[in-house]
């Protein structure tokens, strides 16, 4: 137990120690035009990679929430001849490599023509990437509402619709936010699909129809590329900026998750 | 898809109006109840008694059709419900079950909500309205021997209640819909005997109005609470059936059956 607090600490420590010094109340309102491997940390900022990063998994978590969760109500609820193959199918694909979502995206959709070079791609592997997660998570939340408030629902005399929405859902709320929390922090820090379909800009573009948008992780990585102290400090500035974000989401969820009466 | 219609008939026998009549169960292949014949007689109480695994419970989940949700569950033959068998097609299930309440073995009140909402939650899901909730909530806790114990409370979650509590508020919660018949399986088998004696107490005021089928293990409660008792059994892995069935001072101390005499004096179950 020690040894693992050390280990996660001394993470959490060096991203502190090594990140903060990218950090300021400025860079979070400016981008990287014009910045080079030696520009010094009092100019430019990521401002506009926590944006692009906002836009393109806000637009996966908005898709695949709803359908995730939608999957994982069906699963619960009926019992019809393709549940074993969807239940299979998301255990399954839970452990999809990131790579490989972005390549299937490349090849499926950009290289095929069906969509241009755009933001939005990486938002599709990304949604590729949560849904099994919010499927199988949902499922399992789900399955632990006992019986015995099915039936007492049913046994007043509901409908199967008003014993789910009025009483299962209810019941399983807090599972569900967390579900919706994890599937999001699956995704966030993943860099593998945004390096194949999303061009890095050093410019703030909130068009996810166009090409090209920072991200986190790209930021992460296009500083990491140069060996400069300043390059690489920006680097972890964007790593604790990721390591926050997670953070707030996760005391996000446990706030939202309480159960309410 | 059966439309909603109240169960009403002709040919009511007006001290009988629930019964099952050459009643099968099964569950997929197994064939769990055999031949099951019984009339509930208005306004009193119904005890069923047997060993574990002999169907009580499942015949009793039958009356109201929550036995059709299970998966692989199968039923031949009528439960009738003023005169009116309720598995007919145009007969609507959930009509059945706001007529012929339900309370379960284990505490279930809706963990979200408050006493309050627990109460009229059978309203809310059912579609029904009512003049006055609050009266309602009053009038439900009573009859469930719960109002005094909560009256100051009703906003209060329903999970901050003793178990003999939250069992009682079940009973109001199904007493708000103000069903003709309450089925109880096995109410009290996991409470203390403080509350199991509330609640037998329930079981005896509510009776008076309504009729009454509780399942239970434990034989001096039958012999406490009911009108009638039946006693099912199951032999060799064979389907479930009713041995006797007589009014409850019959059963205990003239049964006309060895295999019921056997069970009632402790010497098997």
């Amino acid at each position: 137990m020690g040894i693992m607090t050390a280990l996660l600490g001394s993470t959490v420590v060096s991203l502190v120690v090594r990140g903060s010094k990218a950090l300021s109340f400025h860079a979070l309102f400016q981008n990287t035009f014009s910045i080079s491997s030696v520009t010094s940390l009092d100019y430019g900022g990521l401002g506009h990679a926590v944006l692009g990063t906002l836009i393109i998994v806000g637009l996966a978590v908005i898709f695949a929430i709803p359908i995730g969760i939608a999957v994982g109500v069906f699963l619960t609820e009926t019992n019809g001849p393709f549940n074993g193959s969807i239940r299979f199918l998301s255990q399954a694909l839970t452990g999809l490599p990131s790579i490989v979502s972005g390549l299937f995206v490349f090849s499926l959709l950009y290289v095929t023509g069906l969509v241009p070079k755009a933001a939005v791609l990486g938002s599709i592997a990304l949604f590729l990437l949560m849904l099994p997660t919010v499927i199988r998570l949902s499922e399992e939340v789900l399955k632990l509402v006992p019986q015995e408030l099915r039936f007492a629902a049913l046994a007043l005399g509901a409908p199967r619709h008003k014993a789910f929405f009025q009483v299962i859902f209810p019941a399983a709320r807090s599972g569900i936010i967390t579900t919706c929390l994890l599937g999001t922090a699956r995704i966030i820090g993943e860099t593998a699909p945004l390096i194949v379909l999303v061009s890095y800009l050093p410019t703030t573009n909130v068009n996810p129809l166009s090409e090209g948008m920072a991200t986190l992780p790209t930021y992460i990585v296009t500083f990491l590329n140069y060996s400069t102290d300043f390059a690489n400090q920006r680097a972890w500035g964007g790593a604790l900026t990721l390591m926050i974000l997670v953070g707030v989401l996760f005391a996000l969820s446990r706030y939202l998750g309480r159960n309410k009466i | 898809m059966s439309t909603d219609v109240a169960i009403t008939g002709t040919d009511i026998d007006d001290d009988v109006h629930l019964l099952s009549k050459d009643l099968h169960v099964w569950f997929g292949e197994r064939h769990v109840l055999e031949n099951i014949n019984l009339e509930f007689p208005v306004n009193s109480v119904t005890a069923l008694i047997g060993p574990s695994g002999c169907g009580k419970s499942t015949f009793i989940r039958t009356l109201n059709r929550m036995h059709e949700l299970i998966p692989n569950a199968k039923l031949a033959g009528e439960v009738q419900f003023k005169g009116r068998n309720i598995y007919d097609t145009e007969v609507d299930p959930i009509q059945v079950r706001i007529e012929i309440g339900m309370v379960f073995q284990k505490p279930n009140p809706f963990p979200t909500m408050t006493i309050r909402g627990n109460v009229l939650s059978g309203l809310r899901l059912s579609n029904r309205r009512t003049r006055s909730e609050d009266e309602l909530v009053e009038k439900s806790l009573m009859a469930a021997s719960l109002w005094n114990e909560v009256k100051d409370r009703l906003d209060a979650p329903a999970g901050s209640l003793s178990g003999g509590q939250q069992q009682r508020l079940c009973i109001a919660r199904a007493l708000a819909l103000d069903p003709d018949v309450l089925l109880m399986d096995e109410p009290c088998s996991a409470l203390d005997p403080g509350s199991t004696l509330r609640i037998e107490e329930t079981v005896r005021d509510i009776s008076k109005s309504m009729t009454v089928v509780i399942v239970t293990h434990n034989m001096q409660q039958a012999q406490r609470v009911s009108d009638q008792t039946a006693f099912f059994l199951a032999e060799n892995n064979n389907p479930g059936f009713v041995v006797e069935a007589a009014s409850t001072n019959d059963i205990f101390r003239n049964p006309k059956d060895k295999r019921t005499e056997d069970y009632v004096s402790g010497r098997f179950g």
